[in-house]
């Protein structure tokens, strides 16, 4: 690669002199494309979905009136407090698992590689592909894995040691378990890639020099590994958070938040609102809900990221 | 205990833990693997058969026939390479910019495309597809991609931003005394520096537009345009239990392209993925 093919000589000539600024040299041009695009795509939504949710629009008439009533509404139908424990449930639950085992697995496989391990690379591997399955296709194929008769892979498992049949997607609480356990196999791939990375910027003198001291694995993991990785594992704690907070797909191709709306976690239930009940202002008014949501997780990361000096 | 001793001990162990762990990642999979290539009788009986004794590979040609499962992964393919390209091309200028210049407000900028990656798809697809729908522009492949890019820049921007971040500025310096432009000194000096994070972001860019689904779902309704993701829950909600070995049949064939090339470039995409988890 050769930099010095064009125009050297006469900007040799040039140099001493002070170059022409073009508006190149300005950083707006490289900027337009993405700010008209972002503009475009998530600022005039989001103006939009505000202003639907102070009104009693639908899908169906058009026009409206302005009201509060949608958030009035919101908070008083029958459905509201089981959607929100329905999100409450599965996000905690799918977060601190998602934590845990990709916490453990990172460990693992860390410790395979020091070793040198054979399989390491099949588990790292086994547990990448998980990542890259589309999340409806997840749902797909945890639903072949429910299948609730006698055929039901699972339920025969669980049968061969005396347990079940379990309704997995038919009870209702069943099933919100039965979800969270899904995304908890779909999002511990992605936690323990950023754990993994974590672990491997962990100082290994520091390692060596504790066991040097005398340290126990434990003793080591208590006050060398946590407090290094603890940065690491609150940014991935709120990467994680919000995705949860957001799922829509592998719900929606799992249980469609049936039975009843014993699984319609919030993303889910914006979408029900206004696709199936046609039902625009309430829709919106959820969905502002879980933008400031996204908003408030956003600040914690930032907070986060501030303390670890990224962000000048 | 001796040392040996103890070092057999913790082998045995993680061994037995790397099973655990494999079994659960893949059985999933490979029930799904053998229901697709069971006949409907088959999948029926009790006790479930894990190998599959018919091995109905004709369920493959039949579930091509009762969807255009091709289709959609072409679909899926092309709206990938779209994405990835004008990504590319919109986030590698944003990040040299935000990298390189002074300029006003740029925290303020950097905060406000951070926000916009975490807003939930599904609140910012409803609006777009009213203004769709209105216009007449539901199915336009084209917009549909712009959504996909919007969706994935906020990522691209900061994690390339971060990357040319690394990069020193003596090597800008020099390109510019030896008369480079702007332009000249992006292409030809940091671009080639900066190709492991160009990488790292074609991967997880690829990887989250092929799993996407809300923007699809909702912006297209013409089943000739649905990509896998959108594809494979029509096929189920059309399919009923009788067909559970076509649904099975249509998902492997939607995750095995996928599949393979993680397989073989699983080196790659770890190394891909670890750099950007720690930059980015």
């Amino acid at each position: 690669m050769s930099v010095h093919d064009t125009a050297v000589s006469q900007d040799k000539m040039d140099r001493p002199l002070k170059k022409k600024k073009t508006v190149w040299d300005t950083p707006y041009p490289w900027l337009i494309p993405l700010l008209v695009i972002l503009t475009a795509v998530f600022l005039y939504p989001i103006i939009q979905i505000v202003h639907l949710s102070f009104t009693d629009a639908n899908m169906i008439q058009i026009g409206h009136d302005y009201t509060f009533e949608s958030y009035l509404r919101m908070f008083t139908l029958p459905g509201f407090i089981p959607m929100i424990s329905a999100t409450g449930f599965f996000v905690f639950f799918s977060v601190i698992f998602q934590l845990i085992c990709g916490f453990i697995i990172a460990l693992l496989i860390v410790q395979g590689e020091k070793m040198k391990l054979r399989g390491t690379v099949v588990v790292r591997t086994s547990v990448l592909v998980a990542w890259a399955i589309p999340g409806v296709i997840i749902g797909v194929i945890w639903g072949m894995l429910y299948n609730e008769t006698d055929a039901g892979i699972i339920n025969y498992m669980l049968g061969i040691a005396g347990i079940g049949p379990i309704p997995f997607l038919s009870d209702p609480t069943m099933a919100l378990l039965s979800v969270t356990l899904a995304n908890i196999w779909r999002g511990t791939a992605f936690s323990m890639i950023l754990m993994y990375a974590g672990l491997k910027t962990v100082s290994k003198d520091l390692i060596e020099a504790a066991i040097i001291d005398g340290a126990n694995g434990f003793q080591r993991m208590k006050s060398i590994i946590l407090p290094a990785m603890a940065p690491i594992m609150l940014v991935n704690l709120i990467i994680i958070s919000i995705d949860t907070f957001n799922t829509f797909d592998m719900v929606m191709a799992l249980t469609s938040g049936g039975p009843g709306n014993s699984t319609e976690v919030i993303a889910l239930s914006i979408y029900t609102a206004i696709f199936r009940e046609f039902n625009l202002g309430e829709g919106a008014a959820t969905a502002v809900m879980l933008l400031i949501i996204n908003v408030v997780m956003t600040i914690i990361y930032l907070k986060v990221l501030g303390r670890r000096g990224q962000v000048e | 205990m001796s040392k040996e001793n103890k070092r057999t001990w913790t082998k045995a162990g993680l061994y037995f833990s790397f099973f655990l762990v494999v079994i659960s990642f893949l059985f999933p999979l490979l029930w799904v693997l053998s229901l697709s290539l069971q006949t409907p009788f088959e999948v029926l009986q009790v006790p479930p058969n894990i190998i599959p004794t018919s091995f109905a590979i004709e369920n493959y040609r039949d579930v091509l026939d009762s969807a255009p499962v091709l289709q959609y992964l072409w679909n899926s393919f092309r709206i990938v390479v779209s994405t990835v390209v004008l990504t590319l091309l919109i986030a590698i200028p944003a990040a040299f910019a935000l990298s390189r210049y002074q300029m006003k407000f740029k925290n303020h900028l950097l905060i406000a495309i951070l926000m916009t990656q975490m807003m939930s798809a599904v609140v910012i697809t409803i609006p777009i597809y009213r203004l769709f729908a209105s216009w007449g522009l539901l199915n336009q492949l084209g917009l549909v991609v712009i959504v996909y890019v919007a969706a994935v820049l906020p990522f691209s921007t900061w994690f390339l931003k971060n990357y040319i971040d690394t990069i020193p500025k003596d090597i800008d310096e020099a390109a510019i005394i030896d008369g480079c432009n702007k332009w000249q000194m992006l292409r030809r000096v940091l671009l080639p520096v900066s190709l492991p994070g160009i990488v790292s972001v074609v991967i997880i860019v690829a990887v989250q537009s092929w799993s996407q689904f809300v923007i699809p779902f909702i912006l297209i309704d013409d089943s000739s345009l649905y990509p896998v993701s959108v594809g494979v829950v029509n096929l189920q909600s059309t399919q009923t239990q009788i067909t559970t070995h076509l649904l099975a049949a249509g998902s492997i064939m939607s995750i095995i392209p996928v599949v393979i090339l993680f397989v073989v470039l699983q080196r790659y995409i770890v190394g891909a993925l670890t750099n950007g988890a720690v930059k980015g």
